[in-house]
Parts: C-alpha cells; structure tokens; sequence
C-alpha cells in the first residue's frame, strides 16, 4: 500500500470519527460489548479472556468497555430495550442490584458445558461466578515478624496507630465489617457487635481510607502496617516490591463471587453465552490463576497451584473449608443505614 | 447600487458566534442539569413519587448538614492560605526584573502542568509517617514519633492550598500588574509609610483580582474530589464524597441529586458573596 499524506489524513480522520462517534462503527451488527473492570481486571480478559472467545467462536468481533458495576447498571437501565452493553460483570451487590432491576437474563444452565463443574458456591442461575476475590489480613512483614492469624489480631495492643481499615463505599469494608460482626456474635442481619468492635479498635486505628486501593498506598507509605486486603490487589504490590504478605485468617477468608451475566435483550444473546461458557472453562481459568493475574479459580476442575495453592487452598475442598461466603441479600438490605452509621459514628 | 446596509449599531454584538457555545451548554449542562433537579424532585429511589423528601431528609438531619458546613469551612480554610500565600509572590513578581519574572511563572504555572492525581500522590509521600516532613523533624530531634498528618483536616488544607494554588496567583498578578507603580511613590512622598501605602492603595486596587481568586479557588478547593478523598481519607466526609457515596454505592440517585443541588446553591451563594464584594470594591477603587 503506498502511504501518502492524503491516505494518512483519510485514515487518521476515519479513526478519529470513529473513536469520536462509535455508533458509526456499529450502525449494521455491534460486535458483543463485555463490560468490565477497570485495572487488572480489563489487563486479565483483554490478555487471556478475550483471545480464548476469539479463537473458539471464529475471531467474533468483541468490545471490551471497562467501567464500574454502577456505571454498567446506569447504562443498561438508560436502554433497557437495546443495551449497550452484552455481558456484564459485577461483585455480589450490585449482582443482585441488577437482577433486582431485571436487567439480566437467566443463564441457560442447561446448554453449559462447564456450569456443572463449578464448585457450588459459583453456581448462580442468574449468572454463574467465573472468579472469586478473597479478602484476609494483609500486614508488612518487616514490621510485623509474627504473622497475624485471626481478625481478633488487629485489636492487639501492639498494634496501636498501626491498623488501616477502609470505610463501607467497598465489597471489602462492607464485607469486612460483616465478618467482625459474625466474630462478635452477630450476622449479616445485625452488625451492631462490629460497630462497637471498631469503637473498641480506634486506639490502633491510624487511618480509614476511602477506597481498598488508598490501602495500597498507606502501605507503601508505612502509614499502617496491618489491615484487611483484596488477596489479587495484595499480590500486585508484592509484585511491586512492597513489602506485604497475605494471610487467610483462621475464622475464614472473605470470598466474594464476582458474577458474570447476559443482559436482558442483547441483540448478541449467543455470543455472551459463548463468552461466559468460555470464561468457566479450566483453561482460562488456570491461565488467569497464574502469575501475573492470580485470579482464584471457581471451576473445580482446574487443579490449585503456585500462590493460590500456597496460601489460599490446595484444592477445591480446602477451598470450600477456608472460604466464608456472605448473604449478600441481607447485606443489601440494611447496607445504606450501615454507611449513614459508619458515617456518623467513626471518626478519629 | 443599492443604498448602504443600514447602519449596524455598532453597540450591539452578533450573538451568532456564541451559539455554538450556547447550544453545547444547552445540550450538555443545563438538560443535565434540569434532569438532576427533576430526579431530585421524588421521594422514592425509583422516582415514582413527587415530593421534597429528599431535601427535608437532608436540611433536618444535623449530620448533613455539618457535611455541608465543613465542606464550605475547608474552602474557606483553603482560600485563606492561598490568598496569606500567593499575595507575596504576586507582589514580587510586579518588582522584579523579567528574567525573574519568567521563573516565577514557571513556579506558578508547574502544578498545573501535571495531573491532579499526580500532585495529591505527592503530598501523600510528603505529609506520611516516613514522609518528608516527619523524616526531617525526626533527624532534627524536635519531635520523638511521627506526626499524624495524612488523613488530617490540616493535610488536606495544605495539599489543596497547594493543588489550587495557580487560581489564586494568576488573576493576583494581572490584578496588581494594573496598578500603576507611580500611585506607590505619590503615597511615600506624601508621607505614608510601606504599610500604610499597602493597606490604602495597593490592597484596595487589587480588591478584584482578589475576589476572582478566592472565587475560582474556593471552588475548586470544595469540588476537589480526588485530593479530598487522597489526604483526608474514608472518616473525613465532604459534599463530594457524601455525594458519591450515595450515588455510587447507595444507588440512592434521588437523594444524591438533592445533595447536589444543595451543595450547588450553597456554592452559588458564597460565590454570590463574593461577587458582591467585588462590586462594591469596584466602587471602592474609584472613589
């Protein structure tokens, strides 16, 4: 092809209008537009996920458009008889914020060759859950030589100005929080235990940051030294050389099911299936459990290893021992009176 | 030939070139907008039903409200420094050579070449336990263990101060730039002393550069989501973390919207204040 200045300018202008205006680019058939995270999560499907669909449906034409579980709601909502949007992906919350909105299909269970062999936790008929995200303690092990075992530990006197929490904006905080009330004998209908359990804690407190990823920061600054934290966000800053360790606390680590779902009428019903089906099978799965993504696994076929197996579980069993997982409709329920609390009640 | 086109007012301006603008705004700002103060308009997270729920659930709870007040106190904190800050530099920059002149912009201008982000990252390593300031206090024996800064009212006072710091300086330097330097030496030669010609000639001729400063600053210091939420942490709550909280995590899109009318009103009516400083700062000048 010869490249002239005109041809350029033609094809930068095309490529501008087309980024510019991206309906013009789908006006005949979309190509399927899989909504999902921001971060790792898009590096993870755009490296693994997606050239897995690609090559097993004949190189389908596939969009990935990042952005948060809120945003994909919004925008499905907006339009709910054309979408935007395929597949979308979300943490346990807004899960069921979206199938209570009815934007989601169920999942045909029955055409899916993997869905069987998901361990039952993952096994959502709205939309199964391709990965878990754990929650444990995270502390710095330059400072701390003792490694915490328990939730119980952040209250220690030792650790006094050194704990970082994060407040109920997150999956992590609100989680987080149920898991100290469940400690203190309450439940996912009544956190009133953790709410004075963080009363009790406010001495080792030295900071309450706005979101799981300020954490990451305040570990880097030696600002704390201990708190709960996402096992993938904590494997990223190891890989960074700051010096963190996880550790699964012995009353159980915090899974969440982070789920994928068809929306309600996709005009691309059938390659969302296919890319779902593809997103359940042991193959991307072990892929994405490996270094650098360190996903955990949902498919019980897919044998553990490296990091995961090391400091998580060995195999599905001791997954399903090691993992508490949360009533996240109960949860949903009072979430909002809980923030306002949090809100009012903990300042330091 | 036809008669010359009849003659154009020439106090009157073509309207024409602004529609463009006009029509973006349009489309762009006040529909949204409308749309916010319709959704706010209902009482249930659906917006089924009319009513003004939302706005009496926030003007009759006290903790609302003292979101409000802070976040207006944290502007007003921010501006102040800002102004104590950048009016020396303004000053300076009036009485120095050109070659003075370029490096001091440059001072000036260096924050706002890089991203927002960026800067509050910076102040993070700055005010943090093994920060510069700690570090440096510590190897100098003046304090035994590190001061508590990041997640203070006083870190996120100084990190916006800074963050903000170029709206306050810029209209100050155009503002004492117009001050002709001839007015300064008629008052020293009739006697007042470097103060009293600062107070009576410099300050009030500078009064609207002044108030445009602490304007754009203001609000710009209360909207800054990123260095608020950066320095001040998750316990710190102001307007725009208490908005996206609702919005985002709470999916209580009614109330949020009422927060931000409220919040828009409350800003329109400090800038208002000022405004009306400003006008009467004019009168001021002339006189």
């Amino acid at each position: 092809m010869i490249m002239n200045r005109r041809s350029l300018m033609t094809t930068a202008l095309t490529l501008g209008a087309m980024k510019a205006f991206p309906g013009l680019s789908y006006a005949q058939a979309r190509p399927l537009v899989f909504a999902t995270f921001t971060g790792s999560w898009e590096e993870a499907h755009k490296a693994v996920l997606v050239p897995a669909f690609r090559k097993a449906n004949a190189d389908a034409a596939i969009v990935l458009d990042p952005m948060l579980s809120v945003d994909q709601i919004a925008k499905v909502n907006a339009a709910k008889a054309n979408p935007p949007i395929d597949v979308m992906l979300h943490d346990p919350g807004p899960a069921l914020v979206a199938i209570g909105q009815d934007l989601v299909e169920p999942y045909p269970v029955e055409k899916s060759a993997y869905y069987k062999d998901l361990i039952s936790e993952a096994q959502e008929p709205m939309g199964p859950a391709p990965f878990f995200q754990v929650v444990g303690l995270t502390y710095n092990p330059e400072a701390i030589k003792t490694p915490p075992t328990s939730w119980a530990d952040l209250w220690k006197p030792e650790f006094k100005g050194r704990v970082g929490i994060t407040n109920l904006n997150s999956t992590l905080g609100t989680g987080w929080l149920v898991e100290i009330a469940k400690m203190r004998g309450g439940s996912e209908a009544n956190v009133d235990p953790a709410f004075k359990a963080i009363e009790e804690l406010k001495p080792n407190l030295a900071a309450v940051a706005a979101n799981p990823g300020a954490l990451a920061t305040l570990f880097q600054q030696g600002q704390i030294d201990i708190s709960p934290g996402n096992f993938n966000a904590i494997q990223i800053l190891k890989a960074r050389g700051v010096p963190v360790e996880f550790v699964a606390p012995k009353e159980g680590a915090i899974a969440f099911k982070t789920t994928i779902h068809i929306v309600k009428n996709s005009p691309n019903r059938d390659l969302a299936f296919k890319l779902i089906e593809a997103s359940l099978t042991p193959e991307v799965q072990t892929t994405l459990m490996n270094p650098p993504y360190l996903i955990v696994p949902t498919n019980s076929k897919v044998t553990m290893g490296g990091e995961i197996a090391r400091v998580l579980a060995k195999d599905t069993a001791e997954l399903k021992q090691k993992f508490v997982f949360q009533d996240w409709k109960k949860i949903n329920e009072q979430r909002s009176a809980w923030i306002e609390r949090f809100n009012r009640e903990i300042k330091i | 030939m036809g008669a010359a086109p009849a003659s154009r007012d020439v106090t009157s301006y073509g309207m024409g070139l602004a529609a463009p603008l006009a029509l973006f705004f349009l489309f762009f700002f006040v529909a949204p907008l409308l749309q916010l103060l319709w959704l706010s308009l209902h009482n249930d997270t659906a917006a089924l039903h009319w009513g003004l729920g939302q706005y009496l659930h926030f003007l009759t709870d006290p903790f609302s409200l003292s979101v409000l007040g802070s976040t207006l106190l944290l502007g007003a904190e921010v501006t102040a420094v800002c102004l104590v800050l950048g009016f020396p530099i303004a000053w300076l920059y009036q009485r120095v050579g050109p070659r003075l002149q370029t490096i001091i912009i440059l001072i000036v201008l260096l924050p706002l070449l890089t991203s927002v982000v960026v800067r509050t990252f910076a102040w993070i390593v700055i005010l943090g336990r093994q920060g510069i300031i700690n570090a440096t206090l510590q190897s100098l024996g003046i304090i035994d263990t590190p001061l508590k800064l990041l997640y203070t009212q006083f870190g996120v006072v100084i990190a916006l101060a800074q963050v903000q710091m170029p709206l306050m300086t810029l209209p100050l330097i155009t503002a004492l730039g117009r001050i002709d330097p001839n007015l300064d030496d008629a008052s020293c030669s009739l006697g007042a002393g470097s103060w009293r010609t600062f107070f009576r000639i410099v300050l009030p001729l500078s009064l609207p550069g002044v108030i445009a400063g602490c304007t754009l600053t203001y609000a710009a210091a209360i909207t800054a989501f990123i260095t608020q939420s950066l320095i001040g942490g998750g316990q710190m709550l102001f307007m725009p973390m208490y908005l996206y909280q609702q919005a985002s995590t709470l999916q209580n899109w009614p109330f949020a919207s009422a927060i931000s009318i409220i919040f828009l009103l409350a800003v329109l009516a400090v800038v208002s204040v000022f405004t009306t400083l400003g006008r009467l700062s004019r009168g001021y000048g002339g006189a």
